[in-house]
């Protein structure tokens, strides 16, 4: 968990005329007193950096993370209102703008790695304990009782010996006078009334009624709007433009060839939309010419050389090597693009070496950098209004759209907003890199698990993510290069692993006396990142892929061989326990169907899975889920449900059918009829269970995911005894008893 | 060239083969129709012309004129609800939110075909509007919530 410095988090000062203001230093190296509010003038009381009481008694509450579907806001309000002592629907929710004071994850103003309720649990609650401390010691002084009189609840301070009650809103005045608690009183699991209690999302009206503002939908006096063709080849340059009839079309402003492409810019979309029909161009051969998928798998699978040593317990490869029983298995997983309903998409004011952003983006962080980059100034001088977004996924870590339209803007010298189509969202993504596990595993006498290794390969995250790290550190740009480019020289020597490559496995929470894992990356010039749950969506196929194979092996059951490898009062073993009573585990399933079992801890959270699958025609049908998650308090256990729901639907896509190809450098899928999502009538019934837990809250938006594709195969293997090891699942099945 | 969008005329000036889903958020400034794909295979860009689902990101707007058009926008006049976005919420079906302007109109369509849709029912109505949060389950659900509110069965 992140902590905040008391203060560091707030101070104030009283300033002329006796109002409050108060200066917000949280955050990374920066010391400006930027948020100076005066209550008395105003009336508004910035309590802190997130939380403003309006006179009117409604509570402002600025969120510094991206809503991407996973229900943020509404969590983060629901945060706020348990400590503050309003309905969560005297809350009105806004984005907070960039600045240094919101960088509150590893420095950057960001969204990802299912870290922000985790964060906000504690920063956020003591926010608002803070604010309602203060509206309390107002109110005990304006009455002259002692502060332990005074009771809070629906907004309001009450006196009960007195009958006297003020609302937040009459207090404001006041309170901005009052000091700002070191250290004030947060609730008690025990005492919530608000966490755990409401299961409706705030912005569920907005999102049904069309009012829901996506960055798609931004407007801003003298926009004008931009489409970009982007080459075949990723990184591909115009050589030639030939565009004479599309520039005489009515609205065209310019078209012209830049370093990711061709931007074709007019007063509205449509008309450049149109233009783009009418230009062709010949393009340059393109940095990730001469990639091609199924080589570069055939390669990886070549490789035997030893990788980086990430985990090293025991000596694995000597009780392999004398092991009774030994497996060895190779699990394959595929480029996977993120395919977020909303396209990438971003609108940009530039003016001089400063600019304005509005952007659906997981980091606003990133986005400053990348413009910044592009215009040629400085981070600090580009403010980013995040928009809700159509989905993420992790595609928005990446702001490679904010740098097209930035460099659009300031070459047509008016604000555009840039809007991808699906073809350049689905073969400019930055892509789940494709990846392989070698496995080895031995069995005692026993049919203890006495050995196992796990040798990843594949593309590494991190040495794809200099930019963003760039953009991650303080200081002056000169110096985070150097930082930056000596970070990146070790995991270009592969001295330190990677981040992500083998995450899920290096942290396994399996019990194995002999355990090692290593990394080996693999080069090419397609941009890789950050893809729901990154490594462990790959990993956490292999292993429990694997672990299933082992406990066949060991004739066990594979229920059973899990739990022996947990600890005792593990949550692994709660959620095992669980899982078994939900889905009737060890009773005979139905007729033609087969359930495999999976289960997996990421981002602090343990998830297990039952899949029960059926082929039918050939085709690998889901028909139903079990899912027991352990995230230590659910803020809002609707929402946890429905991201295990989005995570396994989403998982299963993936795990089915999906898979991103490259032949000559050029990405073969382009839109939703050769990367199909699951549809409705392919989607199973979802049954989740969330165990009571006092413990603060981890991570939802991804844990649900690693051990869906996994859970498929092994329902696949327990129906036809055929062990399914490439993803995506669907095309194995095809080709199953092919080389 | 005459629109009819929610109830009201229109005039606006693009060329015939424009489509609908660009003069919808652009010229008459409703931007609660999504762009997905472009090519009628996300459903994200669903209204209803003559009351029947279409694909507005692949429909010449020349083909609608002075035909009703109706988008999420038109549904109920504000702050009231349509049944269906009213189950919607109940069910707490959206997540990001992006696709369910789309799903909502392609299900209001269904239920004033078959106000009783069975589950395989929905599953042909519904199939060809993608989400890649996932919230069919709920989808599903809200369906046959709307279609009992809409029966005059109370909850």
């Amino acid at each position: 968990m992140i902590e905040v410095s008391r203060r560091g988090f707030l101070s104030s000062t009283l300033v002329g005329g006796g109002a409050l203001s108060l200066a917000v230093t949280v955050g990374c190296g920066s010391s400006s007193p930027t948020r100076v509010r005066h209550a008395e003038a105003s009336g508004e009381l910035v309590a802190n950096m997130y939380i403003t009481v309006m006179p009117d008694g409604r509570i402002a509450l600025a969120v510094n993370k991206a809503e991407i579907g996973q229900g943020i806001t509404t969590g983060f309000a629901t945060l706020v209102a348990e400590e503050l002592g309003v309905p969560i629907d005297h809350i009105d929710v806004h984005f907070a703008d960039s600045h240094p004071e919101y960088r509150t994850s590893f420095g950057m103003h960001q969204t990802g790695g299912s870290t922000s309720t985790h964060e906000a649990f504690g920063s956020l609650r003591h926010a608002a304990a803070a604010a309602r401390e203060m509206l309390v010691l107002a109110a005990a002084a304006n009455w002259r009782v002692p502060v332990a009189e005074l009771a809070v609840a629906d907004g309001r301070v009450r006196h009960a010996a007195s009958k006297r009650e003020a609302s937040f809103g009459e207090l404001t005045r006041h309170a901005a006078r009052a000091p700002v608690p070191d250290h004030p009183r947060l609730k008690p699991p025990s005492e919530f009334t608000t966490i755990g209690k409401v299961n409706r999302r705030i912005d569920a009206r907005a999102k049904v009624d069309g009012t829901a503002q996506f960055g798609i939908d931004v407007t801003i006096p003298n926009l004008v709007h931009a489409v970009v063709i982007h080459g075949p080849v990723y990184g591909a340059r115009a050589r030639k433009v030939m565009a004479d009839a599309a520039r005489t079309r009515a609205g065209v402003i310019d078209i012209f060839a830049f370093r990711w492409g061709v931007a074709v810019v007019a007063e509205k979309y449509w008309q450049a939309l149109a233009a783009a029909n009418d230009v062709e161009v010949e393009w340059s051969q393109g940095q990730a010419a001469g990639l091609d998928s199924e080589k570069l798998r055939l390669a990886m699978r070549a490789t035997t050389a030893d990788g980086t040593t990430t985990r090293d317990d025991g000596h694995a490869p000597r009780v392999l090597g004398e092991a009774r029983t030994k497996l060895e298995a190779i699990y394959e997983a595929p480029y996977l693009a993120h395919a977020p309903m909303e396209p990438q998409n971003c609108t940009v004011k530039v003016d001089g070496r400063k600019a304005e952003v509005w952007a659906p983006c997981q980091s606003p962080t990133v986005v400053q950098a990348f413009v910044a980059n592009a215009i040629g100034g400085d981070s600090d001088q580009v403010i980013v209004h995040t928009t809700l977004s159509g989905g993420g996924f992790g595609r928005r870590v990446v702001a490679d759209f904010a740098t097209q339209a930035a460099l659009i803007a300031k070459q047509v010298g008016r604000p555009v907003k840039l809007i991808w189509s699906r073809e350049s969202d689905m073969t400019q993504a930055s892509y789940r890199p494709q990846s392989m596990v070698r496995m080895q595993g031995g069995l005692s006498a026993e049919g203890q698990l006495a050995a196992m290794s796990a040798h990843c390969i594949s593309q590494s995250i991190t040495l794809s993510s200099g930019a963003i790290l760039n953009a991650a550190l303080p200081g002056p740009r000169a110096l985070r290069g150097v930082v930056v480019d000596s970070l990146l020289a070790m995991f270009s020597t592969n001295s330190m692993g990677d981040l992500f490559a083998t995450e899920g496995i290096k942290d396994t929470p399996y019990q194995i006396p002999n355990l090692r894992v290593d990394f080996t990356p693999v080069r090419t010039k397609l941009p890789v990142a950050t893809w729901r749950s990154v490594g462990h969506s790959v990993n956490g196929f292999a292993v429990e892929s694997f672990i299933d194979e082992l406990a066949h092996a060991a004739g066990q059951d594979p229920l059973g061989f899990r739990h022996k490898l947990v600890a005792p009062g593990s949550r692994q073993r709660r959620v095992l326990d669980a899982l078994a009573a939900q889905s009737k585990w060890g009773e005979p399933a139905p007729k033609g169907i087969g359930r495999g079992l999976a289960r997996h801890q990421s981002f602090e959270t343990e998830v297990g899975e039952v899949a029960d699958v059926e082929i039918v025609d050939g085709r690998i049908k889901v028909r139903r889920v079990y899912c027991v998650v352990d995230c230590g308090i659910a803020v809002n256990p609707n929402i946890v449900r429905a991201q295990m729901e989005g995570a396994i639907i989403f998982g299963l896509s993936a795990a089915l059918d999906q898979e991103i190809t490259v032949a000559g450098g050029v990405v073969q899928q382009r839109n939703f009829d050769a990367f199909p999502p699951l549809r409705m009538f392919e989607a199973p019934e979802i049954v989740v269970q969330i165990l009571d837990s006092d413990q603060p809250p981890t991570g939802v938006g991804e844990p649900g995911l690693p051990p869906i594709a996994a859970a498929v195969a092994n329902a696949i293997f327990a129906l036809t005894g055929t062990r399914l090891r490439r993803l995506p699942l669907q095309h194995a099945w095809d080709q199953r008893g092919e080389k | 060239m005459k629109l009819v969008v929610n109830g009201t005329s229109i005039d606006v000036e693009v060329p015939a083969e424009t489509p609908l889903l660009w003069v919808l958020r652009e010229e008459v400034g409703l931007t609660g129709t999504k762009f997905g794909c472009g090519r009628a295979l996300c459903g994200a860009c669903t209204v209803h012309v003559d009351g029947a689902p279409r694909r507005s990101c692949v429909t010449a707007v020349g083909d609608v004129a002075e035909r009703p058009v109706t988008t999420i926008e038109g549904l109920a006049s504000a702050p009231a609800l349509h049944p269906v976005q009213e189950a919607w919420i109940a069910e707490n079906v959206p997540q990001c939110g992006y696709c369910q302007s789309g799903q909502i109109m392609t299900a209001v369509a269904l239920l004033r075909a078959k106000p009783a849709p069975t589950d395989t029912e929905i599953d042909d109505a519904m199939s060809a509007n993608l989400c890649r949060c996932g919230t069919y389950p709920r989808i599903r659900r809200a369906i046959h919530r709307a279609a009992r509110s809409l029966r005059g069965e109370h909850e």
